[in-house]
């Protein structure tokens, strides 16, 4: 099942989504402020480092500065003991592992009278051993070199420049010199102490706080004592490092180290961000610390990796538990709706699962029910309906197969006479009626309607047509025939169900007729010429209201050749849907529209049709009778 | 089918406006209950306005007429419109019922 598919899964994705968005924020503001404090820490550590370093110079410095100070008085007293001032060379030496050579330098002439005079001892580069030797000569004219000439102008203790002595140590060396002043403060030598450069060189690029970060030093005049790169020393100076530099904050760094400054600065070291904490010794030499930038997230990765899994877990542990939550929740729904479908189906009688929370499932739950016991009530009742509805309209469909049995079928078959009838009820029976009887040249014949329609009708035109039937075939007067159906009518008749009827005898020899009319609809009569015209029969009363009410007939001679077309007001009355009437007018126009030679059937037929026609589609608002002979 | 029933003292004047056919004849039946109660000595109905009555009609002014009749009072149906008349005529209700 897809994740798109499944609710449990989108739900614990959209909740995951949000807590995944709430739990990067915080990590973030937590990473955020960690890195901070961590790119502060790193920073102080890096700046403590360098002052450590400088300390630890500082302390080599003023241990050579103190050793030579110290001995000041020494040389002053023994001044006239040449040995002893070789001695005091050798023991400044050997005392101080830092200092690896000393010499005592007189003034020319000042001591003995001698042009040059210099105790030198030193520790060999190679051998490690003591060497003593008066240095100054013709070659090594020592009172114009620096380490000699700039204490003597300054009056005051100096720390050469670095400087390659070939003269005495025979390496990269830098001199602590103090000058030697009689009582009067004149200057009449210098007394000096070597340090090796090789060695603090050493110490210093041994500081080395981060990877990539490195430690240098620098001489008063910006060229390098002590770096990585050895060719360096003594041969470049800082401003050559910043020239090769893109970032022109490194002639910054490089003027504020020879203000003897100390501080720390951002620049772009050619290939990233570095820091570079500086800061000065005392005898104005300076240090430098170069730190790439990222040297702080050194510490800070490990801690961001750790909280990027711990976030990555805990948003895994959360998913699959939320899904497990949501799911287990979720689970009614996925029953209802398999109940739902159920009963969708066709299965009324489908379980509902139980729901044990008090919440909105429950009520899904309560309507779900609702829904099926409703449906099933509604099926119950709509069975019910549906059996009775079907009990009744069989009902009607045998009642109007037993009325329309009553009516015959069996018409005439004579040269002589020709007859059609046909009954159609606006509902499924009717209060129409007809009935004919054929004893030998006479034909006995009727047409009636019951007042009002459907059963009521029905069962009062069958009560009519069965007394017709008696009574009919008695052989009596017409007048005497309906006299005595309508007090048969009459009898019991408490709801005023009454009948119109025309019935008529008539002589198919003679064409003699006799008929008597209830309150029946005038019929029509067609002469042998087309002629059409209406029988305006007196009306006596229609059957079935009072008791023995005196029914009269007439009598009327119907040419060979006519037509007798009797019908009910089914016909002059249907309405179209804008209630006009079909009317008697155009009743007479339509039998005088008859081909003489047309069937009685056929002229039963056609008569139906045009009525059907005028209505239109409107509902049969009565029931419809056409009773039509053709006497030739 | 509008009935409306005026009183005047014992006599009703009733006014008939609009067709009376099956689909209205119990609501005209139960429109003329009142006219039966034997409170009325004349009942005088004016058709003027009627336009149409079936068989069914016809049926209710017989029971009214039947009812009016047993207690001895009078009903007349008066200003029928001609194609109305000519449906009691036919029927001969117009030798029960009196119109005027």
């Amino acid at each position: 099942m897809s994740i798109k598919k499944n609710f449990s899964s989108r739900l614990s994705l959209y909740v995951l989504l949000v807590a995944a968005g709430v739990m990067v924020a915080v990590a973030f503001l937590i990473a955020l402020s960690a890195v901070m404090r961590i790119t502060e820490d790193a920073r102080e550590k890096a700046a403590l480092t360098l002052d450590n370093t400088i300390l630890k110079i500082e302390k080599v410095i003023t241990e050579v500065e103190r050793s030579v100070d110290n001995l000041d008085w020494v040389v002053q007293q023994h001044l006239d003991d040449e040995h002893f001032l070789y001695e005091v060379t050798r023991e400044l030496v050997t005392a101080n592992p830092n200092i690896i050579g000393s010499a005592v330098a007189f003034e020319p002439g000042f001591y003995k009278g001698r042009r040059y005079f210099s105790p030198y001892s030193y520790i060999g580069d190679v051998s490690h051993e003591l060497h003593s030797f008066q240095m100054g000569n013709e070659d090594y004219d020592y009172p114009v070199l620096d380490w000699y000439q700039i204490p003597k102008l300054l009056g005051h203790s100096y720390w050469s420049e670095p400087y390659y002595d070939d003269g005495g140590g025979g390496q990269r060396m830098s001199t602590y010199s103090m000058p030697l002043t009689d009582e009067q403060g004149n200057i009449f030598g210098i007394l000096t102490a070597d340090i090796s450069l090789e060695w603090l060189s050493n110490l210093v690029t041994s500081i080395k706080p981060y990877p990539n970060s490195y430690t240098m030093m620098i001489g008063r005049n910006g060229a390098y004592i002590a770096h990585p790169d050895s060719t360096k020393v003594l041969n470049e100076t800082i401003f050559t490092w910043a020239m090769g530099m893109t970032d022109t904050t490194t002639f910054q760094i490089g003027r504020k180290m020879l203000a003897g400054q100390k501080g720390e600065q951002v620049f772009f070291n050619g290939k990233e961000d570095a820091y570079m904490f500086y800061g000065p010794l005392s005898n104005g030499w300076s240090v430098a610390m170069e730190c790439p930038f990222w040297f702080v997230f050194i510490d800070a990765i490990d801690m961001i990796i750790i909280v990027f899994f711990m976030l990555l877990l805990g948003l895994l542990a959360l998913f699959f538990g939320c899904r497990r939550i949501i799911r287990k929740l979720t689970t009614p729904i996925v029953e209802f709706s398999n109940s739902a479908l159920t009963i969708a189906k066709g299965n009324f009688q489908a379980t509902i699962p139980e729901v044990h929370s008090k919440d909105e499932l429950l009520t899904l739950r309560n309507s779900l029910d609702y829904m099926q016991r409703s449906i099933n009530s509604y099926i119950s009742e709509l069975k019910t309906t549906t059996a009775s509805n079907e009990r009744y309209e069989s009902e009607l469909n045998i009642a109007r197969n037993i009325q329309m049995s009553m009516l015959p079928q069996n018409f005439p078959k004579r040269s002589d006479c020709f007859l059609h009838a046909m009954v159609q009820p606006a509902k499924e029976v009717g209060g129409d009626l007809y009935d004919f009887l054929e004893v030998g040249n006479t034909l006995f014949f009727l047409v009636g309607d019951v007042s009002g329609k459907g059963v009521p009708a029905a069962l009062f035109m069958a009560i009519t047509r069965a007394a017709f039937r008696f009574i009919g075939a008695l052989g009596l007067s017409m007048s005497e025939v309906m006299s005595r159906v309508n007090n048969c009518l009459c009898d019991g008749n408490h709801n005023n169900m009454f009948v119109t009827i025309f019935a008529a005898r008539l002589d198919l020899v003679t064409g003699e007729m006799e008929y008597c009319n209830a309150g029946h609809n005038p019929i029509v009569i067609v002469s042998p010429e087309g002629k059409a015209s209406f029988l305006r029969a007196k009306p006596n009363l229609a059957a079935g209201l009072f008791e023995n009410f005196p029914y009269e007939e007439e009598r009327l001679t119907v040419a060979h050749g006519s037509r007798l077309i009797l019908y009910t007001d089914g016909v002059t009355e249907a309405e179209r849907a804008d209630k006009s009437q079909f009317g008697e007018p155009a009743l007479l126009q339509w039998a005088e529209s008859l081909n003489p030679e047309t069937s009685a059937e056929a002229a039963s037929i056609d008569l139906y049709s045009q009525v059907k026609r005028f209505t239109d589609d409107a509902d049969q608002n009565d029931d419809i009778t056409i009773l039509n002979i053709l006497l030739k | 089918m509008n009935v409306t029933i005026n009183e005047e003292g014992a006599k009703a004047l009733v006014t008939l406006e609009g067709r009376l056919d099956t689909t209205n004849a119990d609501q005209f039946m139960k429109d003329i209950t009142p006219l039966m109660n034997g409170s009325h000595q004349e009942i005088e109905m004016d058709c003027t306005d009627m336009e149409y009555t079936s068989s069914q009609g016809l049926r209710m002014f017989l029971m009214l007429q039947k009812n009016v009749s047993a207690r001895g009072a009078k009903l007349v149906l008066k200003n029928m419109k001609p194609h109305v008349k000519e449906v009691f005529d036919i029927t001969g209700f117009s030798h029960i019922i009196n119109i005027l």
